[in-house]
């Protein structure tokens, strides 16, 4: 339907639904084709994270109470979901702008929600195999009972969602690409070592147990827990409140970033 | 130098372009020492802290076996992360043909990098394995070992940090390895974790891979009675260095 208009020389319409799946549809061939040769290895890496913390963790162990094997298990899934927006993704942005291919993406006329949107499904593709992967090394290595209901879908939709607007907001605000390569390293120290995901939270000191209240990753590893276990989780709405927030709370700065730009 | 052209060659040429590279190198290093000493510190003694919270309470000999591991680790993130990140930066910016350019010989411009990285790795080590000390309070006995321990270890990171960073063309393939040394040496850590629970095949493979022996030198240095034999693992650990040297010159000494 373009074509005609295009062809003509006449400025096709910018707005609209229709104009909208278009771009989101280009600028998700244009993220996938530009990651072409990168993104079977960024997945092989994601599924690796997911086994080899179980598999590494459980070597740390040697003979892993049954408590700290669930949580460990359904943790090393919802790692694999973090890092992805977190780590990899500011990462990638970061490299665009050492090559100087990020102010092009910016100017072409594109929706920047459209953008966005094609951004977060590349994310949901690189995220998911080792999200299950992990779970399936976690059912093999340790006996472990999972209860799997539908939950877990918009569980894992909100969890990646959650975690590449973080990722996003971090990576347009902050100018400096070397600074967000810093910083993603830091989250992702922060998200294996320092949250309770892979491990209950009563073994941190109490203050930062606390400040993982208002932070997203435990609520991240709770909401996924909540789909895949029975009885371990308990306050899941206010869970699901504080990823909310966050996710609004970085759509707003990514916003903000990008009109600045 | 100024009116008659210095002769390019010679030991006094060397020292002379050593010691401006040496310049070069520690000013091109002021952006990002901050930097550098708090990811050590985060993989050093943050990681002390981490086992921890994984592993629940400790007893006395687990936690006097992974406080002495902390030193190895702390020196990880240096020589085989910022070494190679920092010549991938260099490609990024089209600064690496530049340097290469310059007139001090090539192999000076490697001696200088590695020494400057050698030594940056050492106070966040000493301070990381300080505050592991502290928190789980173990009774080390340090030997003067501890100086050629950590300045080998130190060295060879480095020296293979260098070959991976110059070795692999594409930058965004050295950014990936550097990423999965960091995570397999974090999770499947010989580092502090004793080498008998592997499994027979990873421990097979940790004796040729220099991560365990690293430990053992630096843990031998800093206790008595736990390491036995540590010349197997001078003697790796030397091979891993003199290994990365050759690669290294082989990558830097063809011309484009």
């Amino acid at each position: 339907m373009t074509s005609v208009a295009a062809a003509a020389g006449v400025p096709t319409k910018r707005s609209g639904v229709g104009h909208w799946l278009d771009t989101y549809r280009a600028m998700l061939r244009w993220e996938v084709t530009g990651m072409r040769l990168l993104l079977p290895l960024t997945v092989v890496v994601q599924v690796l994270i997911g086994a080899g913390m179980i598999v590494g963790i459980a070597v740390l162990f040697h003979g892993i109470p049954s408590r700290n094997a669930l949580f460990l298990s359904t943790g090393a899934a919802v790692v694999t979901l973090i890092t992805v927006g977190i780590v990899v993704g500011p990462q990638l942005v970061a490299q665009q702008k050492q090559m100087g291919t990020y102010d092009f993406v910016w100017s072409l006329p594109v929706p920047r929600s459209a953008a966005a949107s094609a951004w977060i499904t590349l994310n949901v593709l690189i995220a998911l195999p080792g999200m299950v992967v992990a779970l399936l090394v976690a059912l093999v290595r340790f006996d472990i009972d999972l209860d799997v209901s539908l939950s877990v879908v918009p569980a894992v939709a909100l969890t990646v969602f959650c975690g590449t607007l973080v990722g996003y907001a971090m990576a347009h605000a902050i100018p400096k690409p070397e600074v967000t390569d810093g910083i993603a390293q830091v989250a992702l120290f922060t998200v294996i070592g320092f949250s309770p995901i892979n491990f209950p939270p009563e073994n941190m000191p109490g203050w930062l147990a606390s400040l993982h209240r208002y932070l997203p990753f435990e609520s991240m590893a709770n909401v996924v827990r909540a789909g895949l276990t029975e009885g371990i989780v308990h306050d899941l709405a206010r869970s699901y409140a504080v990823l909310a927030i966050w996710s609004v709370g970085c759509m707003a700065l990514t916003a903000w970033a990008l009109r600045r730009h | 130098m100024t009116a008659t052209m210095a002769a390019r060659h010679g030991p006094r040429f060397w020292w002379a372009s050593y010691r401006a590279m040496l310049r070069f190198d520690l000013i091109n290093l002021r952006s990002i020492i901050v930097s550098t000493f708090v990811v050590q510190l985060l993989l050093g003694a943050g990681m002390a802290y981490i086992y921890g919270f994984y592993l629940g309470k400790l007893s006395a000999p687990a936690a006097t076996f992974m406080v002495t591991g902390i030193p190895a680790l702390a020196i990880i993130p240096i020589g085989m992360v910022m070494v190679p990140s920092t010549v991938m930066m260099l490609k990024f910016t089209d600064t690496y043909d530049y340097i290469w350019s310059l007139p001090p010989p090539r192999l000076v411009a490697a001696a200088s990098t590695l020494t400057v990285f050698t030594f940056l790795a050492i106070p966040a080590t000493v301070a990381s394995l300080w505050i592991a000390d502290v928190r789980y309070d173990v009774s080390l006995h340090m030997s003067l070992a501890v100086v050629p321990a950590m300045l080998l270890v130190s060295l060879m990171a480095t020296s293979v940090g260098y070959a991976l960073g110059h070795g692999v063309p594409d930058p965004r393939i050295t950014n990936l390895i550097t990423n999965l040394i960091i995570f397999f040496i974090l999770l499947f850590s010989p580092l502090v974790i004793p080498l008998d629970y592997f499994p027979g095949w990873a421990a097979a493979g940790h004796q040729v891979l220099p991560f365990y022996h690293m430990a053992v030198v630096l843990r031998a240095s800093l206790t008595e009675g736990i390491v036995e034999n540590v010349t197997a693992s001078y003697l790796v650990l030397t091979a891993w260095t003199v290994g990365s040297w050759a690669i290294a010159a082989a990558v830097i000494g063809r011309r484009h």
